[in-house]
């Protein structure tokens, strides 16, 4: 029994040691084993569509859209018809050629309502896609978009084989043929999915012959994997984890902005917050860099003034928002509260730091006179019998691009309008930058919009939160980018074994 | 006999049953539903509808309750919307792998602190029986996630005899999965061997001092004889209810340590549908655990009557 337990402990060491040609990532196994290969089910294995597929265009280091499979764009003057010039003597893995045939299907198939699609509600601006000549696609959309080239950026819209996924486009596509760095070896989600490099890959060789996704859904055991040798690399890491890596050679430790959010909503239609000069003191009175060192540790965030557009994103506008108390106080004032306020904050586990960030909110707010009481709301049902029902409540929002995150939360009419804002100017403002074919034009608009949510909004958005990811120092070349944006097929492991 | 025994089943039948109506008031009387929790934000409107009619949440509670029940009898746990797939599926291998750990834990464990506790009670206040106490007494009051964190930093990441977590791959055989089991059955023997030791070291020490102990040696039985013959069947009745109870405890404790080590089994699926507020999924595993414990100490119960006469002919 000993010998046997030493001898395939001896095994196991060997295949660690044979595995400098493999780059090893855990994934978190969020669907418990029923990942889909399609990149817009809602389902996606994300680790694997990243390394198996390519977009038409992909996110620059400048934030703006650059070229993948698409070479370039341009637009109608009225930004309805976009065309894209693909590229050539790109091939499918399975030998395939990828032409605008293949642009026309994986577009198109984003809407079907079989699919169910989380991004068909955003897809749903195209009409129809023409197919002008083999490398030439032409997009015709229902209504104008100045920025479409950055909704076939998101990470989900990718190209697929037309003539492998039968053409069909009500039916999930899981075959897992792309035109990525990576192609399938074998699919097993709730054990190790194994991917090898995919020769003809047009952007060059990728840089590791092998890549494992392995199944490991505890975060604490993805740190562990790491520490031991078992995985090369690991995402999300938290405040508390950054430590054991932080100052070991071994390791290298990764911390980038990202557009995750959690703050806290005022339904401007409900008094006292029906009143903008309520909502800009409560707003004024939070210190936000003192709050972000509290609640996500130095270097976990980056202060932001109330709207919701990231560090990282091209229409980010410069705003100031420094703790201003005696501001404040002669807002409240003005509205009539000069003895103080009181209001009730809603709030829960829902997300990374929520309730911290409330109790935070509450001690700064007190210096200026207001009371917060919270109330603490079980995070089973939160999103059905709180959030968007009560009149001051915690929430939380994963990166967005500014168009989208604009239009989801703040337009009139959109469903998730939380903080009820209803502005007629600001709906205008949002069609108009849509309509802007001009870069700097349309940029301006961006900051309008958000300048008016730092001035007169119901979000209190004191930072967007950063990513801290920690992998071997045997890689190099992984970019200092969000998640979604790294390229695999750069990085590259020393061959050497420790 | 048959007629205790009988009862004894009816017992168990009826614990069960309980424990189940208690599992369902308890999910029912969480804020929101299945749909609400597996939906999130996009519970509203007719996606919400859509979901509650295929459900059939729009039933009574007691109905549903009773839909459970008949399908949970039958082997059908109905189906987990958050993972896309029924639940007896989901539940198949698992509960192999977390038999596999569970298993072997209390194999090994059970009959070496059995020896142990003899070994200790026998030689009693001597050098062995103090660092055998004082062993135990160690191992039960570290709790196993402490155990099996410091496991993992010797064995795993310094020494890097065994991995620090299950990594599955298809088509391994028993022989590659025992080095990720090893830690894992390491902390949760570690615990089982310590109660049960102690508790049959107590055991020993009592039937030691008894007056059929101090006749048999007056008789000139040699020691070894008394041991195996007297001493050791009556220490064991004792002894088995605190197995079986340690076997209940093993339940929990394979949750704790399956989620540290990520073995693949059903604790590791139980925190994964806690966490995904997948209520059907969590109702199913909870009423798995609640059958084996009543079951294990079901057995228990029969055990002592096999080995105990007196307790037989107590009952009518």
């Amino acid at each position: 029994m000993k010998k046997s337990l030493l001898l395939s402990a001896a095994i196991a060491l060997a295949s660690t040691a044979a595995s400098a040609e493999t780059l090893r990532i855990p994934h978190e196994l969020g669907y418990g084993g029923s990942e889909s290969l399609d990149p817009i089910s809602p389902q996606r294995f994300y680790e694997a569509i990243q390394n198996m597929y390519s977009r038409l265009v992909r996110q620059g280091d400048d934030g703006r859209p650059s070229p993948d499979l698409a070479l370039s764009w341009d637009a109608s003057p009225d930004a309805k018809e976009w065309t894209f010039k693909l590229r050539p003597g790109v091939t499918f893995h399975n030998g395939n050629a990828f032409t605008a045939e293949d642009v026309a299907f994986s577009l198109m198939r984003t809407q079907s309502e079989t699919i169910d699609s989380p991004t068909k509600g955003v897809m749903e601006i195209i009409d129809h896609v023409e197919v002008v000549d083999d490398m030439t696609a032409k997009v015709v959309l229902k209504q104008t978009h100045a920025d479409f080239p950055l909704l076939v950026m998101d990470y989900r819209i990718k190209m697929l084989d037309a003539e492998t996924c039968g053409n069909d486009l009500d039916a999930l596509c899981e075959g897992g043929v792309g035109t990525g760095p990576y192609k399938l070896v074998e699919l097993d989600a709730l054990g190790t999915t194994t991917l090898e490099r995919f020769d003809d890959y047009y952007g060059g060789t990728p840089g590791v012959q092998n890549m494992e996704l392995i199944a490991i859904a505890d975060q604490n055991a993805r740190v562990v994997a790491l520490q031991a040798g078992q995985v090369d690399f690991i995402y999300a890491l938290s405040a508390e984890q950054v430590p054991l890596f932080a100052n070991d050679p071994n390791f290298t430790v990764q911390s980038v902005p990202t557009g995750r959010w959690v703050g806290m909503v005022m339904n401007t239609t409900v008094a006292p917050f029906d009143d903008a000069r309520v909502r800009k003191a409560i707003r004024m009175s939070a210190d936000r860099d003192a709050l972000g060192k509290l609640v996500y540790g130095k270097g976990g965030f980056i202060p932001t003034c109330d709207h919701p557009v990231w560090s990282g994103d091209q229409y980010r506008a410069d705003i100031a928002c420094d703790r201003d108390i005696e501001g404040a106080k002669a807002l409240l004032a003005e509205a009539g509260y000069a003895d103080g306020l009181t209001v009730e904050l809603f709030v829960s586990d829902i997300s990374e730091g929520a309730v911290k960030m409330a109790e935070v909110l509450q001690n700064q707010a007190k210096d200026a006179g207001i009371t917060i009481e919270l109330v603490q709301a079980p995070a089973d049902g939160y999103w059905g019998d709180v959030w968007m029902k009560e009149p001051f409540f915690a929430t939380g929002w994963s990166q967005r691009p500014t168009d989208q995150i604009l239009n989801e939360a703040y337009r009139s009419t959109a469903a998730w309008n939380e903080t009820a804002w209803n502005s007629a100017d600001f709906d205008a403002g949002l069609d108009a930058a849509r309509g802007e074919l001009d870069f700097d034009k349309r940029k301006a608009l961006y900051g309008d919009l958000q300048k008016e949510l730092w001035e007169n909004g119901g979000s209190f958005i004191p930072v967007h939160l950063n990513t801290v990811r920690a992998f071997s120092s045997k890689l190099s070349g992984i970019q200092p980018v969000e998640d979604f944006s790294i390229r695999y097929e750069d990085v590259t492991k020393a061959g050497s074994d420790s | 006999m048959t007629g205790l025994i009988l009862r004894r089943f009816g017992f168990a039948a009826f614990t069960i049953a309980f424990v189940s109506l208690i599992m369902f008031a308890a999910v029912e009387a969480l804020p929101g539903n299945v749909c609400t929790s597996f939906l999130q934000r996009f519970a509203q409107g007719p996606r919400l509808e859509r979901c509650i009619e295929q459900q059939g949440l729009n039933r009574p509670a007691i109905e549903r309750y009773a839909d459970w029940v008949a399908g949970a009898v039958q082997g059908d746990f109905g189906y987990s919307l958050k993972k896309r797939k029924p639940i007896n599926e989901l539940i198949g291998e698992r509960f192999a792998n977390t038999a596999l750990l569970g298993g072997l834990a209390a194999l090994l464990a059970i009959p070496f602190a059995i020896l142990l506790g003899i070994a200790a009670g026998v030689r009693r206040d001597r050098p062995l029986d103090l660092s055998l106490s004082g062993a135990a007494m160690l191992a039960m009051t570290i709790p196993e996630f402490v155990t099996a964190t410091a496991l993992i930093y010797v064995f795993a990441i310094v020494l890097q005899w065994f991995p620090a977590v299950t990594i599955m791959r298809s088509g391994m055989s028993f022989m590659d999965m025992l080095p990720n089991i090893v830690l894992p059955v390491l902390v949760l023997s570690a615990v089982l061997i310590a109660h049960i030791m102690r508790m049959m070291r107590a055991s020993v020490i009592d039937v030691m001092a008894s007056d059929y102990v101090q006749m048999a040696r007056l008789k000139g039985v040699p020691e070894r004889e008394i041991i195996r013959r007297h001493v050791v069947p009556n220490a064991m009745i004792p002894a088995l209810n605190v197995i079986a109870l340690t076997i209940a405890w093993l339940l929990a404790g394979v949750v704790v340590v399956e989620k540290v080590f990520n073995y693949p089994g059903l604790g590791t699926l139980m925190i994964q549908a806690i966490y995904d507020r997948d209520l059907p999924l969590v109702q199913a595993i909870a009423l798995i655990f609640s059958v084996i414990y009543v079951g294990v100490n079901l057995l228990a119960d029969l055990a002592a009557l096999m080995i105990d006469p007196r307790l037989r002919r107590k009952a009518h």
